[in-house]
């Protein structure tokens, strides 16, 4: 006879509220029934109100993490519907922040995925870290989560050379601090009896579940948006996706922490062939026709559809996040897992549940 | 990073956190705070009304007043940007929670030799 049991809205281990209802035979999970909508906003139809500048702040506000990435992505797919060229100094720009953005995100997560498993310094170390990332950010672009630099055109706020210098020293105390927590999560004994060969996810599964971003790549399969979608500027920076083979909690934790240290060469790359010029293009008149962005998130891939009628505001917009996509991932590998370790599985799809709501 | 290691360093070496309401961080001179208006250069135009996100700007052209309700600003600096007279700019002074939420704040004057050649125009369409 199985047992059922809820598992949120309010869990320790979860930052934001989602419900999954568990089967238990034992103490084994053989089912979950997720539960999503506490906190949905409505924010695709309030853009209804606004005009399509306006909405760049409203899609910044769909995750407080992850918000430069999202602003610059509704940014590029509302100029593809104006067919302008950005400055290259603007997507350059563009680029540092959203690296910074992946860098500060994925501390984040380490930080709470240690909290997840009960080692709590290692949770305190991975904030403290995150934390020079956090002030670089509010220097460069004046606020510490919501960074407001992408509009329609280009960026709002240039990078002078003392802020350069500024992100480069950042960024070497990062990496060394980087490499004192990557020996934690490669080696400790604690980390490793929680996290090695829990809930395994194939490479054939991965891929036929729709997963995307970490999770996808902890399992094999190489797919980084960084790497082949429209936006092509990381093809010049050298960038090399991060994957792992095994497929369990162990490597999706991996994935994130090599990420890290991509991320920072990105960063050093884009600074070191930071072209000169204007930062935006002056945009005339209302947008037209339908287009569709892809990037890649600290989460995942996220997806931008947007259709103009030659009015100021859209007609629609659509955004699919990643978190969304990974769901269904979650609810395939929890089966079979303890009940002490669901949080971990939980946690190792790194859920941002405002996002998938929006 | 061994724990030996980390308790030592973190028993020598001060808090990395600070006790918030008695230690306040300077804000850095790059944080947009709040929104500073220079009135004497307006001309009421509602240029800034118009661009702000959530409404936060209201410009009355009859009492020739400009306000801002400080809780509703997101600090996007859209106005900023687009105030044809440069009155706006953003100042890195923290706006306090419990503030006086709406600073309103009264035009001088709006040009007289504007007002003069506005009359005309207007009486010209009418006719």
């Amino acid at each position: 006879m199985t047992t059922v049991i809820p598992f949120g809205p309010q869990h320790p281990v979860l930052p934001e509220p989602v419900s999954l209802k568990l089967e238990l035979d034992n103490d084994v999970v053989v089912g979950a029934l997720p539960s999503l909508g506490y906190v949905h906003r409505g924010l695709e139809k309030f853009i209804d109100t606004k005009d399509y500048n306006q909405t760049t702040y409203i899609c910044e506000r769909i995750c407080g993490i992850c918000s430069a990435l999202h602003g610059i992505t509704y940014t590029k797919a509302v100029e593809k519907l104006f067919d302008v060229e950005v400055p290259e100094r603007a997507e350059y720009i563009r680029v540092i922040v959203g690296e910074l953005n992946r860098v500060h995100s994925h501390l984040l997560w380490l930080g709470l995925f240690a909290d997840g498993f009960g080692f709590e310094s290692l949770f305190y170390e991975c904030w403290k870290y995150r934390e020079p990332v956090l002030d670089v950010l509010e220097r460069i672009c004046g606020n510490r989560v919501i960074h407001s630099i992408s509009r329609v055109g280009g960026v709002s706020k240039d990078l002078t050379k003392e802020q350069i210098d500024m992100i480069l020293k950042m960024l070497d105390t990062v990496e060394s601090q980087v490499k004192d927590l990557e020996k934690v999560f490669v080696n400790n004994y604690t980390v490793k009896k929680r996290t090695v060969g829990l809930a395994t996810m194939s490479k054939q599964l991965a891929y036929e579940a729709g997963t995307v971003g970490p999770t996808l790549r902890g399992s094999g399969v190489s797919s980084d948006l960084r790497e082949s979608a429209d936006w092509d500027i990381y093809r010049d920076l050298g960038f090399k996706p991060v994957v792992e083979k095994d497929g369990d909690c162990y490597s999706r934790t991996l994935v994130r922490v090599k990420e890290l240290y991509e991320s920072i060469k990105i960063i050093r790359n884009a600074i070191s062939k930071l072209p000169n010029g204007d930062i935006a293009t002056p945009i005339k008149g209302f947008p037209t026709g339908e287009a569709i962005m892809r990037t890649e998130q600290p989460r995942g891939e996220v997806v931008y559809y947007v259709k103009g009628n030659g009015t100021k505001n859209l007609e629609r917009l659509k955004i699919r996040t990643p978190t969304f996509a990974n769901i269904p991932s979650l609810l395939l590998t929890l089966p079979g897992v303890k009940l002490a370790d669901v949080p971990i599985v939980v946690l190792t799809i790194d859920p941002c549940i405002s996002c998938t709501e929006r | 990073m061994g724990m030996l290691n980390l308790v030592l360093t973190n028993v020598t070496h001060k808090p990395a956190t600070r006790l918030y309401p008695f230690e306040i961080r300077a804000p850095f001179k790059e944080f947009k705070g709040r929104i500073a208006f220079a009135p004497e250069n307006c001309i009421l135009c509602g240029l800034c009304q118009k661009k702000c996100p959530p409404d936060a700007i209201t410009v009355t052209k009859a009492d020739k007043t400009w306000e801002i309700n400080l809780f509703r600003c997101i600090m996007c600096t859209e106005c900023v940007a687009g105030c044809p007279k440069n009155c706006l700019s953003v100042s890195n002074e923290r706006v306090k929670t419990g503030a006086k939420e709406t600073v309103k704040v009264l035009v001088p004057v709006v040009d007289k030799p504007k007002a003069d050649k506005a009359a005309p125009s207007k009486a010209a369409s009418s006719k």
